[in-house]
């Protein structure tokens, strides 16, 4: 019968669909297995593959990581971002091999965690610039404003550009009469709690009101999903604000503003001003440390921390020896080549004192009670 | 032939014949019956499962808010450990509503227009059309709606929000993602199920009834308003009910033009929530959160439930429909 | 009836050829307005999706990188393949078995009543609600690790079920009685003239129903989100995570970068294809076959 023949040919055509993609030559570094050639090492390549989640914050740095990680080490790692909130949670259900965040976990985040077995490890990575960015025709370069100006703005107060508080410390610039539109985040953010960090330390509004947390109540303006939803909205709509981070506004080059540090200093996000941030700064044992607000005179006020979450014990936590292993290499990466990475996206380097410690946090970490042993 | 030969000779494949029937032959008759029975039993046993193991899972949720608070509480904000579903309720609604309003006479139209008034040459052709309007998948409606639709739309929105701001629930300003443009592509969607169900139930108008009109003198239009309209009503309600139910399962559509913010807007140009898109948006953050997750199914749950009460109500509709009608008003006298 | 009769026989008034004219020019601009979202979607995505095709496109997987390449879809193409293929297969003879079930033996009795009505509860389901009841059954619980395909095809399956029951049962209904009658007459055992009879009679409806199922099964996102999540890397390996087409768009849709929203609406056009090609050939089948609905 003739249908037959149909279904012969439409099957015949999705097979070759699939060979034609299955059997090509791709030159992307992410193919699947470890035959790439590589550039460095001739040691064996540890391949394998891990997965991660969490803060989009610091993923444009982290999947150039992942891409060279592969190439060097042969170890394909799915870092998926989806926002510091779910990267706590799927790194405490167990359903991630590392989680990645830029708001260090809450006491009670931690305690959920600890039921897995054992005790969650922040290891910070790089910093970056948390950047007010505006979408604004007549308005071509940095606006100084203040934490309280930023506020007013988010808090909805401030409707307009051409409003007497922006224009009182932009006295020079021409200022149109435009609308302003907040975009802001839709879901649990690192990048929301530094953001809002900063805002309650100079708004006594924004402290009663929408407060610090990685997700909170706006009072107005478009909610998005990701550093990249947010960048997507401002670019989307005219006259509108957003805080992304320093690399989303670069690659769709928004005016970014000038934000008065604890000094007193109009400081530009750079990549400068963000490692002033970091500069003469102790943290705690546990590495859990905030740069929000530096009193350092270069220093941009809002520079953030991200941190990878790992397992002190891995193995207890779930983990098999092998995914301890590829985590831990993963982690020397970072820490290693990465940080000579982290300064072409823009984002900075750890100081030498802080990263110290993280090597220390690294090199302790442990498969049921043993120390993972296995060169990176 | 005669019947004594034809008995004689009638034999099944392998020479046997009808009176001698292998034993193994035999058996497999009562294991087909009762293999395929099981299969069915399965869809049972699935569904019991599948509503059983969703309630357990959500009760924690309606444990800690009550039934009653759950679904009518309005906040919802998981940072607080807050799960009041009333905004997504709400959102539901609203985006299903319109999604009712534009679709339904839209469709009702389609149906009409291929069954009644197109030309023959035109109906096939056109049916196919308005079909492949279902085949288009719903992550494809998300991304022209978002990246087409809500921005070329946004002024003529914002005209009418300035011009009608008296009207409740218009005015303010307009967003880009909001309730409205979700109902609008939601009308979309519907269209296709509700023309297809409306188009089987005019074509069952007895052609009696419409010679009957057309002969006492009503033009053509009179004679729908008067013979097909009042037959198919009940299955066009059901029809509707049915596209009710897909708008308010629909997911992925809606959270991409919808904004996703969790309050009851004030204006059909603001941004809002809905059960469906909540789930999907949230669950990643659920994942080692017990209360959050709960809340998350419950709101499921409430889904599950919402549509298993408007299908049964199409269906209910839909089974009226094919009863024999009464003679439509205005006819025999 | 007199005075009815009366009225009528008069010449149509221009106030009712007036009304006429006008809602029947309601009704076709209506219908219009339908057609008009499927054209400006299909012209839209060959616009914009066209342009995103290319030979690196099909062969290369999304890499991720935020400078530099950001890849094809051919992880994605590939995932739904796969995941779509073993949906089919769990979703496929168990929808027809059931089918069988229903026309061979239950047309009438309360348990196949009871069947058909909890087939029908099914379609209405909404596909969020399938993934969420995985996600609770298989991924929570980590049967055999956390996010798997498998997990993702088994979501699809449950979506398939009823489609493919309820259209197979139509079809079955379909094969003549005076068929079975014969073949039963001439002695052949039940399960004979169900499969040497009854199936390849309706096998082109068969076909048909569960191309339908598979092209609605393709484009579902909402299941995957739950059970296969999302990956970049081309796999075999469906104990892991996956891509697939509708994942990738969703992913790449309220992205900043226009070159991603341009993936999108490739990956877009490649999926609306593929969807249309099986509908394509459902209706195909469908037309060629001895039985019609």
């Amino acid at each position: 019968m003739r249908y037959k023949n149909l279904l012969a040919l439409s099957c015949c055509a999705v097979l070759a669909l699939g060979a034609a993609a299955c059997g090509s030559n791709d030159s992307s570094p992410s193919s699947g297995g470890s035959s790439s050639s590589s550039t460095s090492g001739s040691t064996a390549k540890a391949g394998g593959t891990i997965n991660g989640a969490g803060a989009t914050f610091p993923a444009p740095v982290y999947q150039e990581w992942a891409a060279r990680f592969k190439e060097d080490q042969g170890t394909t790692v799915n870092y998926q971002p989806i926002g510091s909130g779910g990267g706590i949670a799927q790194f405490s259900a167990g359903t991630v091999d590392f989680g990645a965040t830029d708001s260090a976990m809450k006491p009670d985040e931690i305690a959920t965690a600890q039921k897995k077995g054992s005790d969650p490890v922040h290891v910070p990575t790089v910093l970056g610039a948390v950047t007010v960015s505006y979408n604004v025709d007549g308005i071509e370069q940095g606006l100084k404003l203040d934490g309280e100006t930023v506020a007013d703005i988010f808090l909805g107060k401030i409707k307009k550009w051409n409003d007497p508080k922006i224009a009182s410390q932009n006295s020079g610039t021409q200022l149109p009469s435009t609308s302003i539109t907040v975009c802001h985040r839709s879901d649990e953010s690192g990048t929301t709690a530094n953001f809002t960090s900063f805002l309650t330390d100079y708004s006594s509004a924004w402290k009663s009101g929408p407060g610090t947390d990685k997700s909170v109540k706006w009072p107005t303006g478009t909610g998005a999903k990701g550093n990249d939803g947010v960048a997507g909205c401002v670019k989307q709509t005219k006259g509108a604000v957003g805080y992304v981070e320093q690399a989303y506004a670069l690659q769709n080059k928004f005016t970014t503003a000038a934000i008065k540090n604890k000094s007193g200093q109009y400081v530009e996000p750079s990549l400068q001003a963000t490692s002033a941030a970091a500069q003469g700064v102790t943290p705690p044992a546990d590495l859990r440390f905030s740069t929000i607000n530096s009193p350092n005179a270069q220093a941009y006020p809002i520079s953030a921390v991200t941190f990878l979450l790992v397992w002190a014990d891995a193995c207890k936590a779930g983990q098999n020896a092998t995914q301890a292993k590829l985590v831990k290499n993963w982690l020397n990466y970072g820490l290693g080549p990465g940080q000579q990475i982290a300064p072409q996206l823009q984002y900075a380097p750890l100081p030498d004192n802080i990263k110290t410690k993280a090597q220390a946090k690294v090199d302790a970490l442990q498969c049921n009670g043993a120390a993972i042993n296995g060169a990176s | 032939m005669e019947a004594g030969s034809l008995t004689s000779r009638a034999t099944v494949r392998g020479g046997r014949s009808i009176h001698e029937r292998s034993p193994r032959s035999r058996a497999i008759d009562p294991l087909l019956k009762w293999f395929l029975s099981g299969l069915a039993a399965l869809i049972l046993v699935l569904i019991a499962f599948f509503f059983i193991r969703l309630f357990i899972e959500a009760k924690p949720a309606f444990d800690k808010f009550g039934y009653i608070g759950f679904v009518f509480h309005n906040s919802w904000v998981p940072s607080q450990q807050l799960y009041g579903a009333l905004p997504l309720v709400v959102g539901t609604l609203i985006t299903s509503a319109i999604a009712l309003i534009i679709g339904v006479p839209v469709a009702i139209a389609t149906a009409l227009y291929i069954t009644e008034l197109a030309p023959t040459r035109v109906k096939a052709p056109l049916t196919v059309t308005v079909e492949l309007l279902a085949a288009v998948p719903s992550v494809v409606y998300g991304l022209w709606g978002i990246a087409v639709l809500a921005p070329k739309l946004q002024p003529a929105e914002q005209w009418f929000s300035d011009t009608f701001g008296f009207l409740p629930l218009v005015g303010g300003q307009v967003s880009i993602p909001n309730y409205f443009i979700a109902g609008l592509i939601l009308a979309i969607m519907i269209i296709p199920i509700v023309s297809a169900i409306s188009r089987e139930v005019m074509a069952t108008v007895p052609g009696d009834h419409k010679e009957a009109a057309l002969a006492l003198g009503a033009t053509r239009w009179e004679m729908i308003k008067i013979a097909v309209l009042p037959y198919s009503r009940a299955g066009i309600s059901g029809a509707a009910m049915l596209g009710l139910g897909r708008a308010i399962g629909e997911t992925i559509a809606v959270t991409i033009v919808i904004g996703n913010a969790a309050d009851i807007g004030s204006t059909i140009f603001s941004q809002g929530y809905t059960l469906a898109a909540v789930i999907a948006n949230e669950f990643g953050e659920a994942a080692s959160d017990p209360t959050h997750r709960a809340a998350l199914i419950a709101a499921g749950l409430v889904l599950f439930v919402l549509t298993l009460l408007v299908n049964a109500l199409a269906r209910y509709y839909v089974n009226r429909a094919s009863r024999p009608a009464t003679v439509p008003k205005g006819m025999a006298g | 009836m007199s005075a009815v009769a009366q009225r009528s026989l008069r010449p149509v008034s221009p106030r009712r050829r007036r009304s006429d004219a006008i809602a029947r020019g309601v009704v076709l601009a209506f219908t219009i307005v339908a057609i008009v979202p499927l054209v400006a979607i299909l012209y839209w995505l060959v616009k914009e999706g066209l342009g995103a095709w290319s030979k690196t496109f099909f062969t290369t997987d999304p890499t991720g990188r935020f400078l530099g390449d950001p890849g094809g879809i051919r992880s994605a193409i590939l995932g739904t393949i796969e995941m779509v293929a073993l949906a089919s297969i769990i979703a496929v003879p168990i929808g027809v078995g059931v089918a069988l079930y229903l026309v061979e033996y239950g047309k009438v009795g309360r348990f196949a009543n009871v069947v058909r009505y909890f087939v029908d509860v099914m379609t209405g389901v909404p596909s969020v609600v399938f993934g969420l009841f995985v996600y609770i059954v298989l991924v929570v619980t980590k049967v055999a690790g956390t996010f798997a395909a498998w997990k993702g095809s088994v979501a699809l399956a449950l979506l398939m079920l009823p489609v493919v029951i309820r259209s197979a049962e139509v079809v079955l209904n379909l094969v003549p009685n005076s068929l079975r009658e014969a073949a039963l007459a001439l002695g052949a055992p039940r399960w004979k003239v169900i499969f040497r009879i009854v199936l390849p009679t309706a096998l082109p409806g068969i076909v048909t129903g569960s191309l339908l199922a598979v092209a609605r099964a393709a484009g579902e996102t909402a299941p995957l989100l739950f059970t296969a999540a999302f990956v970049l890397g081309s796999s075999a390996d469906l104990s892991q995570r996956m891509n697939s087409l509708p994942l990738q768009i969703f992913n790449d849709v309220g992205q900043a970068q226009d070159r991603l929203v341009q993936r999108a609406w490739g990956a877009a056009l490649t999926l609306v294809v593929m969807v249309l090609l099986l509908t394509l050939i459902a209706r195909l089948i469908q037309r060629r076959s001895k039985l019609s609905p």
